[in-house]
Order: C-alpha cells, then sequence, then structure tokens
C-alpha cells in the first residue's frame, strides 16, 4: 500500500512514494513534459510503468497554471459583464505602485478590450433586480463566439456575490451554446464583493483554466489506466489539498499550489527538527518562491497579488518572483545584464541539456563556474553538456567584450541572487524581521545551489537543506490534508444577533462543509471543522476575519473577543457597535502520514568523497571537494570549499561555511566567519 | 564616542523604519473610518527625528508626506521645551504646513533615555471636518471658515491623558462625529503600534546605532540627490500657467510663474511673478508647491531613489508671500492638490527645456475630488462619498501615457471606489465606469485616456461638490503634442445632461432623487507631432476604441478604409496638407505689460483687428504659442489696434520661455474656448 506525492515545476516533475509496509520513502525525478504534463508524472513514478492498483493516495502540487500566467501562455480570455462595466479589468483600481516615475505603465488588463461584451442586466446591492438579464444578448454573445476558436470566457456581473442568479442563468446559455469552452460565473469563483477583485480573479481562473483542467483530466485518466481507484488530490494555494475536479473548476485556487507544498513540507520539518522559525527558499526551473514562517505557522492571506492583479482567494502568503534556474540572461537595450523572467523551460531547456537550448541560463552558468558538473546526472535520463553552455554565454561576452565567459557567467549568477534577495527583504526586512533570526530552508532542484550565497547578504548563519531537496514540494503534498474553506456573507449588527440563531447558521454551513467532504472520499471522523467570523466596527469598511472557539460562547463573550483581537491587531478597541459581515467554515479532512525515516549512521565520509573540481568563487578559483551525498553519513561534516551532489540538486558550501548531516540526511549549513 | 555601523546594519535599520512605517499603514487601513482612508489609501506614514527631519517613509502620499516636515516643525516651535513623555499633537492648518483641512496630521513623540529621538507622524484625510458643505469641499469657497474646522498644533493627549475639550470640540464641528473620533483612534491606534516596534528596535541595536543610522541614510541619500542635480547644466529656466479662479464669477486665472535655477548641484524654485491670493480656492502653501516642485524633480532625475529629508536638503523653494503658492489667513487652502500639480506643470515646462526626452505631456493637471452627501433613510445614516476619479498621464519618449491611472504626484492611492461596496454603503447607483475616449492628448506617443464615471441618487435629497482644475484651460502637450480634454461635470436627469455652469467646480449644488452627477477626469498631454504617429498605432487605437475614426482623421491625419485598415495614399495626403497649413507669425520684441485679469494675471497676445482675421482667431480666444522648446506657451488674444501687424509681440520671459528672438516663427494653435477671460458664467 503505497502514497504518491507529484510536484510538476516548470523544468522537472518530482515524486515522493511512500510505502506503509516498509516505511520508506523513496524519491524520483524526471523532465517536465510541458506538451503532455501527465507523461511527464508518470515518468517519475517508477519510469512509468509500474501498476497504481496499490495506491491509496496520490496527491499533486503543480504550477502549470501559475507558469501558463507568467509565461502568458494561457487561453485567450472573453468576458460578459454589465452594461457600464466593460472597461473595469482595464480602469483596475487607478492606483500607481511605482511612485515617482512618469514612465511607469499600468499593468495591461487580462482581458483585450475588443474581446469584452457589456449585456443589460442589473442587480442592487441587496440582490434584488433593477434590470433584468437581457437573454436575447446573452444568445447573441453565443452565436458570435461560437464562430471563434473555443476559448475560455468570464461571466461576470455586478454584485453576483449577493444574488448569482443572473450570472447562473448566462452561464447555463453560454455552456449549453459553446462546448469546450472553459466558462467560469465570477460568483461561483469568489463569492465576494469589490467587483475589480472579483472579476480580475475570475479573469485569471478563465486564463490558466483551459490548461489547468485538460492536464488534470488526462492525468487522471492515465492514472485510472494504470488501476489507480482513488480520487487524484490537488494542492492548493491555501495549503490543503482538494480533488482534481474542484481543481479544475477553480484553477485559480492552484495558483501558488506548488510552493504551497513547500511550506506544508517545511511546517512539517522545522516541527521535527524542533526550528520554529523559518525562510523558506524553493527555486526550481522556471521561479522561485519565498515564504517566512513564525512559530512553525505560515501565514495565510486573501490580500494577495500576482504580478500587479489581485488574486483574493485564500492563500499562503508567498513571495513569487520570475528566476529560477532555466531562466535566460540576456542583455537590454540599455547594455544592463537581466536574468529572467523568460525562461527556457524544459524543452528546450538550458543551453547545457544539449536540446538545441541556445540562450545562456543560470543553469549554463553555474555549470561554467564548476558549481555543477557535466558529469552529474540532473534527471534520470540525461546529463549537462559544457560546450553548448559555453557557446551560449557568448551571447553575454560578445556584448560586453571586457568579459571573459566565467566574469560572465559569475555576473548572471549574482544578478540572479540580487533577484532572490530582494524577494527575501520584501517578506522579512520590509515587514519588521531581521532575516539573521531565521533559518533558510534551500530546496527546489536550484535552492540549495544559491542557498549559502543569500545567507551571506543577510549575514544568516544557519541554512537547512532537506533530504531530496528538488522534491520536497512534492512531500509537502503527501503530509497535506484535505481542506476547504466555505464563506457565507452575513451582514447583522453583533447585539441585534441571537447566538442561536448564530449557531444555527454555522450548523448549517458545517453540515454543507462536511457532506462535500464526505462526497469526494473522507471518513466521517477523520473530518475536523473551525468556524471564524469576519467582524467589524459599525462604519468600518475591512472586517477582521476573528478564530472562533469551537463552540462559540454567548453573543456578548464573541464582542469580548472581537474587541480584544483588534486591540491587538490595530492597538485600540470602539465602544461602538460591531457588526458580523461574514460566516466562515474551514473543514480539514486529516489524511495519513507518512514518516520521516532516520538517516543511516553508518559509513565513512571518505566513501563519499568523489574527487576536487575548481569552482569559481568571488572572481577566485578554488579547489573544491565534491561528494556523494547520499554517501555521506549522520554526523559527517565537510568544509566549505565543497559541492554535494545527488540525483536531482547540488548543494554549494562556500569558502567559509561548513556543512553537517543531521538525524533525517538533512544539511545544516552554518558560516565559520 | 563614535559609533560604526556595518553595512547590513545600516540596511536593516533604515528597510526597519521603513516597515515599521508600513505597519502603521496596513494598520491604518483596516481600522478607519473614512472611505478615503479604508477604501482609497488617502493618507499618509512617516518617521521623524528631533530635528523634524522625515527620516522614513513608505509608499506614501508625495503629496502628504513631502510637506509634512513642515507642519512638524511649527509644532515642534509652538511646543519647544514642553513636548513630554505621553503627548500627543494634532493639527491640520492649511498655513503653516498642511495640505487642505481635511488631511489631520497627528504627531506622536517618543522618548527613549528620557530623549526624543525618533517619532512616528500620520496624516489622514477624513471624510468631513466641517465646513460649509458635506465632505468640506467647497470648489467656490471665498474663505478658510467655509473649509472646516482649522485646527493649529494643540495637544490630543497631555502627558498620557486625553484632551477631553479638544475631542469635544472635533466631535461639535464635524459631521459624522464617531466616525472622525474613530479615524484619529485608528491614527493614535497605528502610532502605539510604531511606537513599540521603535523601542524593541532601540533594544535589539542599542539607541545609538539607531540615531547613526539615520544620519548616515540622510546623508547617503542627500549625497545622491546632489550627483543627479550636478548632472544637469548650470542655467535658468522659465515657464508659466494658470489655475481656474473665478472672481464674482468671471472667469479670471491665476498665474502661476517659475523660474528654476540649476547651479552645481543645488536648485532654486522660485515662484516670482506668481499671482496674489485671491479668495477662491487656487491658494496653497509653499510647503505643498514645493512638493509638485520636488516630485517633478524626482521623477525626471532619479525616480528609484529614496525620500527622506535628505533628498530635499539641495532643493531650495521661494515664494511672493500671501501668493497662490504662499497663502496667508484668510484666504481658501483647499486647493493643495491643484496648486501641487500646476508646480508640477511649470516644472515640466522648465525641465522639458533642459531634458526633453525624460519628460513626459502634461498629465490630468487636478486632483478632481468629488463630494457627496446626504442623509441614506434605509440605513438611518449620514453619508459622505468622496472619490477622485483618475485622469490620463502624459505621453513620454518610450510610451503611450497610461489612462485611468494616477499621475506621479499621488501616492499609490485608488482614486475610484467599486460600484459594489459604494451601493452597499449609501443610496447611489453606479451607471457608468468607463474610459473616455479621445480624451488623451493626440501625439507621437498619445496621453492617457481620463475616467467617465456616472453615479445616480437612489433615495432622498443629497448636496454635491466638486473641485478641479483643468475644466477650462486643457492640459497641454510637448514637443509638438496636442493638448488632452479638460475636465468635464455635469448633472443628468432623464436622460438630459447639462454642464456645470462654473466648469469643474460646485458648491452645494442640491440633488434630487434620480439625478445622476457625470464625472469626466481629464487625458494627459501628447508627445511629439501626432503627424509622426505609426499610422498602425493609431489604426490600433480606433480598434480598441482609445481613439475615434475622426479623430484619427482630424489629430492624427490616419486616413481608414471600412475595415479598420490605414489607408496609406489618403493618409499621405491629409498628413501632407496639414503640415502646411500650420500658423506661423515672426516675433516682435515688445515690452508693454503683457498681463490683465481682475485679481488674476493673464498673458495676452496683442494683435490687430487685420492680423485676427487674417488667422480666424477672435478676441478672448486661448491660443497656445510654440517656439523651439518642447512646451507650448498659452495666453489669451486680445485684438489692439495699436498692436503691429503680421507678427506675434512677446515680451523676454516669452522670449526665453519659447526659446525664441525678434524675428523668428513662432508656431500658433488655436484652443477650445469654453470662456474668456472676464467672461461671466
Amino acid at each position: 500500500m503505497r502514497m504518491i506525492g507529484v510536484d510538476v515545476g516548470g523544468t522537472f516533475t518530482d515524486a515522493v512514494i511512500y510505502d506503509r509496509e516498509s516505511g520508506q520513502l523513496q524519491w524520483s525525478k524526471a523532465s517536465t513534459t510541458p506538451a503532455q504534463p501527465a507523461d511527464g508524472v508518470l515518468a517519475a513514478i517508477d519510469g512509468g510503468d509500474a501498476g497504481l492498483a496499490d495506491v491509496v493516495r496520490f496527491v499533486h502540487g503543480t504550477t502549470i497554471g501559475t507558469n501558463a500566467f507568467l509565461e502568458r501562455k494561457g487561453t485567450p480570455v472573453w468576458m460578459v459583464t454589465t452594461e457600464g462595466f466593460g472597461d473595469t479589468l482595464e480602469i483596475a483600481r487607478t492606483n500607481r505602485t511605482v511612485l515617482y516615475d512618469i514612465t511607469t505603465l499600468k499593468a495591461p488588463p487580462l482581458v483585450d478590450r475588443r474581446k469584452v461584451f457589456e449585456v443589460k442586466e442589473r442587480l442592487y446591492a441587496d440582490g434584488s433586480v433593477a434590470q433584468a438579464l437581457d437573454t436575447r444578448r446573452i444568445a447573441t454573445i453565443a452565436e458570435r463566439l461560437k464562430q471563434k476558436e473555443p476559448a475560455a470566457l468570464a461571466v461576470c456581473f455586478l454584485h453576483s456575490y449577493a444574488q448569482p442568479r443572473h450570472e447562473a442563468e448566462a452561464v447555463d446559455m453560454l455552456r449549453a451554446a459553446l462546448p469546450g469552452w472553459f466558462i467560469s460565473a465570477s460568483a461561483d469563483v469568489l463569492p465576494e464583493m469589490r467587483e475589480y477583485e472579483r472579476f480580475n480573479t475570475t479573469a485569471l481562473n478563465c486564463y490558466i483554466g483551459p490548461v489547468t483542467a485538460g492536464y488534470l483530466e488526462a492525468l487522471a485518466g492515465k492514472l485510472g489506466a494504470r488501476g489507480y481507484q482513488a480520487s487524484v488530490f490537488i494542492m492548493i494555494s491555501s495549503g490543503g489539498i482538494v480533488t482534481a475536479e474542484r481543481a479544475s473548476r477553480y484553477p485559480v485556487q492552484t495558483v501558488l499550489s506548488g510552493p504551497a507544498g513547500g511550506v506544508a513540507a517545511a511546517q512539517h520539518f522545522g516541527g521535527l527538527l524542533g526550528l520554529e522559525n523559518l525562510i523558506t527558499y524553493d527555486m526550481g526551473g522556471t521561479s522561485t518562491d519565498v515564504c517566512l514562517i513564525r512559530d512553525l505557522r505560515a501565514p495565510v492571506t486573501t490580500d494577495q497579488y500576482i504580478e500587479e492583479y489581485p488574486v483574493r482567494t485564500p492563500q499562503i502568503d508567498i513571495h513569487t518572483v520570475g528566476a529560477g534556474g532555466g531562466s535566460i540572461a540576456w542583455v537590454d537595450s540599455g547594455d544592463i545584464l537581466k536574468v529572467g523572467p523568460k525562461s527556457a523551460g524544459a524543452n528546450p531547456g538550458p543551453a547545457s541539456y544539449g536540446r538545441g537550448g541556445k540562450e545562456p541560463t543560470v543553469t549554463d552558468a553555474n555549470l561554467l563556474l564548476g558549481r555543477l558538473s557535466d558529469d552529474l546526472k540532473l534527471a534520470q535520463s540525461f546529463a549537462l553538456q559544457r560546450p553548448p553552455a559555453e557557446a551560449a554565454i557568448e551571447r553575454v561576452t560578445e556584448r560586453f567584450p571586457d568579459l571573459d565567459p566565467l566574469e560572465a557567467a559569475e555576473g548572471v549568477i549574482k544578478i540572479a541572487i540580487a533577484r532572490m534577495v530582494s524577494a527575501i527583504k520584501e517578506i522579512s526586512v520590509s515587514r519588521g524581521y531581521d532575516p539573521r533570526d531565521f533559518v533558510l530552508v534551500a530546496y527546489g532542484g536550484a535552492g540549495p545551489l544559491h542557498a549559502a550565497l543569500i545567507a551571506q547578504e543577510f549575514d544568516m548563519t544557519h541554512v537547512l537543506v532537506p533530504p531530496s531537496p528538488g522534491n520536497f514540494s512534492a512531500f509537502g503534498a503527501l503530509i497535506s490534508d484535505v481542506r476547504h474553506e466555505h464563506v457565507r456573507t452575513h451582514v447583522a449588527d453583533l447585539s441585534e444577533t441571537e447566538t442561536a440563531t448564530l449557531e444555527t447558521r454555522f450548523a448549517e454551513i458545517e453540515t454543507r462543509a462536511v457532506a462535500d467532504m464526505e462526497a469526494e472520499g473522507i471518513a466521517r471522523q477523520n473530518i475536523t471543522t473551525s468556524r471564524s467570523t469576519g467582524m467589524r466596527y459599525v462604519g468600518q469598511s475591512w472586517d477582521l476575519i476573528v478564530p472562533l472557539p469551537r463552540k462559540p460562547g454567548s453573543i456578548g463573550e464573541l464582542g469580548q473577543w472581537f474587541h480584544g483581537q483588534h486591540q491587538r491587531r490595530f492597538g485600540y478597541q470602539m465602544d461602538g457597535g460591531i457588526e458580523i459581515v461574514s460566516l466562515r467554515v474551514s473543514a480539514t479532512g486529516e489524511v495519513e502520514k507518512p514518516q520521516m525515516p532516520r538517516w543511516s549512521e553508518d559509513g565513512d565520509p571518505e566513501d563519499a568523497f568523489k574527487g576536487r573540481r575548481l569552482v569559481k568563487f568571488e572572481g577566485k578559483m578554488h579547489e573544491a571537494a565534491v561528494y556523494d551525498r547520499d554517501l555521506l553519513p549522520k554526523d559527517a561534516q565537510v568544509r566549505g570549499a565543497a559541492i554535494i551532489e545527488e540525483m536531482g540538486s547540488v548543494t554549494v558550501v562556500p569558502p567559509h561555511w561548513t556543512a553537517e548531516v543531521g538525524a533525517y540526511g538533512e544539511l545544516h549549513l552554518r558560516s565559520t566567519s | 564616542m563614535t559609533i560604526t555601523v556595518d553595512p547590513i546594519t545600516l540596511e536593516v535599520v533604515c528597510e526597519g523604519l521603513i516597515s515599521i512605517v508600513r505597519e502603521m499603514r496596513a494598520s491604518i487601513i483596516r481600522a478607519s473610518y473614512s472611505p478615503a482612508i479604508y477604501e482609497l489609501d488617502d493618507f499618509s506614514c512617516a518617521m521623524f527625528n528631533a530635528r523634524a527631519e522625515m527620516v522614513a517613509q513608505s509608499e506614501d502620499h508625495p503629496g502628504h508626506v513631502i510637506p509634512m516636515p513642515w507642519s512638524v516643525r511649527c509644532a515642534m516651535e509652538d511646543f519647544e521645551g514642553d513636548i513630554n513623555p505621553g503627548d500627543i499633537i494634532v493639527l491640520n492648518d492649511s498655513y503653516r504646513g498642511g495640505t487642505h483641512l481635511n488631511d489631520v496630521t497627528l504627531l506622536f513623540p517618543v522618548f527613549e533615555d528620557g530623549e526624543l529621538v525618533l517619532f512616528p507622524a500620520v496624516r489622514s484625510h477624513w471624510a468631513d471636518v466641517g465646513g460649509m458643505t458635506p465632505g468640506s469641499y467647497s470648489g467656490l469657497a471665498t474663505s478658510i471658515f467655509q473649509e472646516g474646522l482649522r485646527i493649529p498644533p494643540i495637544k490630543l493627549y497631555e502627558a498620557g491623558q486625553p484632551n477631553k475639550a479638544v475631542m469635544a470640540l472635533i466631535e461639535t464641528n464635524m459631521r459624522l462625529p464617531e466616525h472622525r473620533i474613530g479615524d484619529l483612534k485608528a491614527m493614535v491606534g497605528a502610532c502605539r503600534i510604531a511606537e513599540q516596534r521603535l523601542r524593541a528596535m532601540f533594544g535589539k541595536y542599542g539607541l545609538g546605532t539607531v540615531v547613526e543610522c539615520v544620519r548616515l541614510n540622510l546623508d547617503r541619500c542627500e549625497a545622491r540627490m546632489r550627483e543627479r542635480i550636478a548632472e544637469l547644466p548650470d542655467g535658468t529656466y522659465e515657464h508659466e500657467d494658470y489655475l481656474e479662479y473665478y472672481d464674482d464669477g468671471h472667469f479670471d486665472p491665476v498665474l502661476m510663474r517659475l523660474a528654476l535655477t540649476v547651479a552645481g548641484d543645488e536648485v532654486t524654485a522660485d515662484f516670482a511673478g506668481s499671482n496674489p491670493q485671491v479668495p477662491g480656492v487656487v491658494n496653497s502653501s509653499l510647503a505643498v508647491a514645493g512638493a509638485g516642485v520636488f516630485v517633478a524633480l524626482k521623477a525626471t532625475l532619479d525616480p528609484g531613489g529614496t525620500v527622506n529629508q535628505g533628498v530635499f536638503r539641495p532643493i531650495h523653494l521661494k515664494a511672493p508671500e500671501a501668493s497662490i503658492v504662499d497663502v496667508k489667513p484668510d484666504a481658501p487652502a483647499g486647493a493643495h492638490g491643484e496648486v501641487r500639480k500646476r508646480a508640477v506643470s511649470v516644472m515640466l515646462g522648465c525641465l522639458a527645456q533642459i531634458v526633453p526626452e525624460k519628460v513626459s505631456g502634461d498629465l490630468s493637471g487636478t486632483s478632481f475630488p468629488n463630494s457627496m452627501g446626504g442623509y441614506d433613510r434605509k440605513r438611518n445614516r449620514n453619508f459622505v462619498f468622496l472619490e477622485a476619479p483618475a485622469g490620463g498621464n502624459g505621453g513620454f519618449a518610450g510610451n503611450d501615457g497610461s489612462s485611468a491611472f494616477m499621475n506621479v504626484d499621488f501616492g499609490n492611492i485608488r482614486s475610484i471606489h467599486t460600484a459594489e461596496q459604494l451601493e452597499n454603503e449609501m443610496p447611489v447607483l453606479v451607471e457608468r465606469s468607463a474610459l473616455r475616449a479621445d480624451s488623451g492628448g493626440a501625439g507621437k506617443t498619445r496621453g492617457g485616456l481620463g475616467l467617465d464615471r456616472k453615479i445616480r441618487l437612489l433615495d432622498g435629497e443629497a448636496v454635491y461638490s466638486v473641485q478641479s482644475d483643468r475644466a477650462v484651460i486643457p492640459p497641454f502637450g510637448v514637443l509638438g503634442g496636442m493638448h488632452a480634454d479638460p475636465v468635464r461635470v455635469a448633472v443628468s436627469e432623464g436622460g438630459q445632461e447639462e454642464a456645470l455652469k462654473v466648469p469643474g467646480k460646485a458648491t452645494g449644488r442640491n440633488l434630487r432623487a434620480g439625478q445622476a452627477v457625470v464625472m469626466q477626469s481629464a487625458g494627459g498631454g501628447g508627445y511629439g507631432d501626432p503627424l509622426a504617429r505609426d499610422p498602425e498605432r493609431v489604426a490600433s487605437d480606433v480598434a480598441v476604441g482609445y481613439v475615434s475614426a475622426d479623430a484619427a482623421k482630424t489629430e492624427y491625419g490616419v486616413v481608414l478604409d471600412r475595415f479598420g485598415e490605414v489607408d496609406e495614399m489618403a493618409t499621405r495626403t491629409v498628413r501632407g496638407v496639414r503640415k502646411k497649413s500650420i500658423t506661423q507669425l515672426p516675433v516682435a520684441d515688445d515690452e508693454t505689460p503683457s498681463y490683465s485679469g481682475i485679481r488674476g494675471r493673464q498673458r495676452r497676445l496683442r494683435l490687430p483687428p487685420v492680423t485676427v482675421r487674417e488667422l480666424g482667431l477672435d478676441d478672448g480666444d486661448l491660443i497656445e504659442m510654440i517656439g523651439i522648446h518642447a512646451v507650448p506657451l498659452r495666453a489669451w488674444v486680445k485684438v489692439d489696434r495699436d498692436a503691429p501687424a503680421g507678427v506675434a509681440p512677446l515680451d523676454n520671459f516669452a522670449r526665453r520661455v519659447l526659446g525664441l528672438k525678434a524675428g523668428d516663427q513662432v508656431t500658433l494653435r488655436l484652443l477650445p474656448t469654453l470662456l474668456r477671460p472676464g467672461q461671466k458664467t
């Protein structure tokens, strides 16, 4: 009986397989196959041909939707909206995020103005009808769209969170007329007030919808053909998992799904090691994600943006930058060397993959500097090649004749690191945290390559590299519980609310939440729910989400509870009335989790020694010792400059750093200067 | 003892101070009562030192934070030797570093080891501060007493004890008093959080180290600004522009004039020659005009640099006392947004002469606050609506200006509410929220479009006020780019639209249920000759709907066929004709006084009847004159029998602005003339 966690990144697909009988975790890796990503998933599991009938849970983290957005390779989105509001996405909120610069441009809308249809229909704020839906116009729109290539369509009407009927009616008509189209209604994606944020979240859902849904369908089919019988579970951005069917309807909830797995794994692993304050640094082929974990808690937010676009579904507060191992180095018109956000992806991949990539990437630069080697297989299938990397870096040295290829390569790495450093500043220093109080947890295939260099920038002295860092996010998927968030808008004066009424409303939502989860195959005894309410003082606009004890006491106690939370969060409380704005229920379906196996204490570090090679740091060549990580026993110590290699990742121990192997095989890098 | 600071500590402390400001911001957004604060982010926080120097700020509104040190200095002078632990000072005095009265400022002194070292301050836009209209925006006020309650620096808390008399006075003189107290508490609460964070920082790094970091940071920021200024050629550069004042109902624009002198690594902005203050909402303080100077300078020289007192040090300001840029009691002072933006305009005019590749066409040029207040019978409470629909940005060398996008002198402020939020809180229906086609100035790169919002009152009655500028005199283009559409405001009922009698200004106009306000913000000015714009880009603008097919032809000389494709032959012909039909006159030296007006001062171009006829102009027409410099100079035609025929008589100032001498050709362009100087509305 096995459980499988798989994480599809932009470049590699990583798998973790847990065998309950033997208690062993098995890690594997394959190239991501962008045309048919499900093939990469199967390849990562046992090379792709084993039967899956004994698998009880298959959990999946995927950045397919995110990458489709970041690389602007999603599906064109059309929009149907309330008359007078066709420009909502383009107008946005009119704010400028970059001050003092007249050349700053507003981010372009996710839907081209030529793809927006306005429709006569209107609701008042209470959901009552001001103007009936013009269904003839919907029919006309359907006719026009029938002439077009099937794409995605967002149906976004005002006040649909209060009354979704108009949207639902339009969606029914459009779905019937437009088979093959991906169609979302805004109130279904995000039943919350504020049209710009809801419409934008919906447009994004549509933009990445067909890519995500098509992929999950293909995957489920292929897994089923191998004998897998349970639901396919998908990691979502808020840190839990949901069924593939649900994820296909709300792909926007998976926008940070891959990174959420890594954060969940870091929390789990930090707990095992007694390290509670962590900054996670997950660098894959295409992008890098960082998150600050304090007291083992990862912050969840609904106030998130991807680039400049709001996404208001709950998600772990992760900061993403478009720079990874596959990020392409290029020279802009102002003769400034830049790295990313364009990535070579999995195909052709970095030049050194030897698959026809011509542009220099971060991976190529690491190879030239000796930090990666051409005799190491990065995935099961292939090794890096030096000549194409050398040819690619010439694209940089041609523009900067004063640089030799190694200098150019080190420059590429430095620029990539500067981008990581500013991402980490954003979640630490900018929010009042001193990074020196945190341990840097490095994973993703490219994380351990750069982690110590980044830590140096902050004077951080401790870097943690978990076992099989390339598969860490996949491991996070395996240890995450099923989670559904339910929100009901419920505006009421607290003083006029009966305790019993509130209890009844919560019980209704909970009944629904439990039923939803049972329908997804979770046994009743494994389901727990927790309650929270959005509350505010009468007259305030933003609500504070206040977690409630399991059974709420009296309304008076609820009021006291809110005053206390408000005081703690905002530094004051008011005498005025309190309003309830929303009732929220979070349902968790607990799943069985693998045990982390202990690392071997036997063996001799000498056996792990593979030799020495020249590696460049800060302009100087160093004779670095090279080790095979799998053969380093617990408590083994390695002094920098050193390179520790394993399948799927390489840890760089720079000069003035040491590495020590911990109880679970994790590496502790510590600064000695 | 000298303290040495390592570079990492320096970064961590300086970023740490900024992150305290960010945390204050987050706290205020979530806890405030004024929609302008919680929905629009119309507030700013900053950290000061004991010398009233601003040492840290974040994504804060330049229009707030840059004048703020003036207020802090005034407060610290007033209370010299009498600032004690537990004191909190409040003020909003527009004459003393304040902006408009709605912006209430709180100073929260923090003492460490018995010494005032660093402390937080907040400036927030309150939805109402009393005065003649709900929302306290009175576009037609004639004295400051109509604009609201004026608060000099006073202690809100004394030694930790709230001053109940102050609270009572505030509550008594403002609408929705319970919300004002909530706003005040949100400000105090944010400062308390900042105090805790500051104390933690002192504890961790030591007071001395923090102070040294602040000093080093101010100095390095100053040095960086000086380097950038030093790159500019020394010299004095001049420009002038107008604000729309009405004297007893007569259109009477007031003059803002600027001489920008670059000398080594310092600049002096001298507003000499600007209009004396007038009893209308077109005056503000030098702190505010100076904010415009700073924003334009920084946007041109160093957009990415940190903003703190260090960067202000090399910039000097001068202005005539009791003028529109240095207002004194009791003139209205609510036009802080307009005065700041016009200061940006005249700065763009000066900078365009030095670094034309770095400036843009004029910005939409007004903050355009619209307010509506009344009683909401359904919710049994008063309501106050406020929004300031963003306009277009000027085109610039690299791109078209963005549409409906806050201008560079604004912070990260949302200028409009979501319709859903508004309709949930007050008896209004947003009927339209769209981009305003054709409103951007034509150019090689186009100015951005303004907004077109229509909001209907559903129930009861309300009073509506709006205060704007650039509703008659449009934003200008540069390097041959065209002007943008000005602001337009109308009241609509039953399909009929009636523009406001005084363009863009109203005070307490009654609205009945069923009537709607139409708010159209200005576009941004164009950059470069529209006839040089790639015809394919014009065709694309037409396809998307930013530009009409008519405007494509009249403004850009681009003719499209019935499929929307460029008709190349017709386009070449039209563009050829347009290039030849440019009106030019030779310049003549003339030192006859160039300005006239009632209280205002407007430049007149004196022409004899014969020349006026030949050029197809009329007395009082608004024109712009273009010379070899990038910006046009505006004037109104004055028919004068004594003027020499066939020449443009220009005074020395005008010739300097245009870069022309006697005998050179000056190009004349007629602008839409909604009102002529002196005309009664």
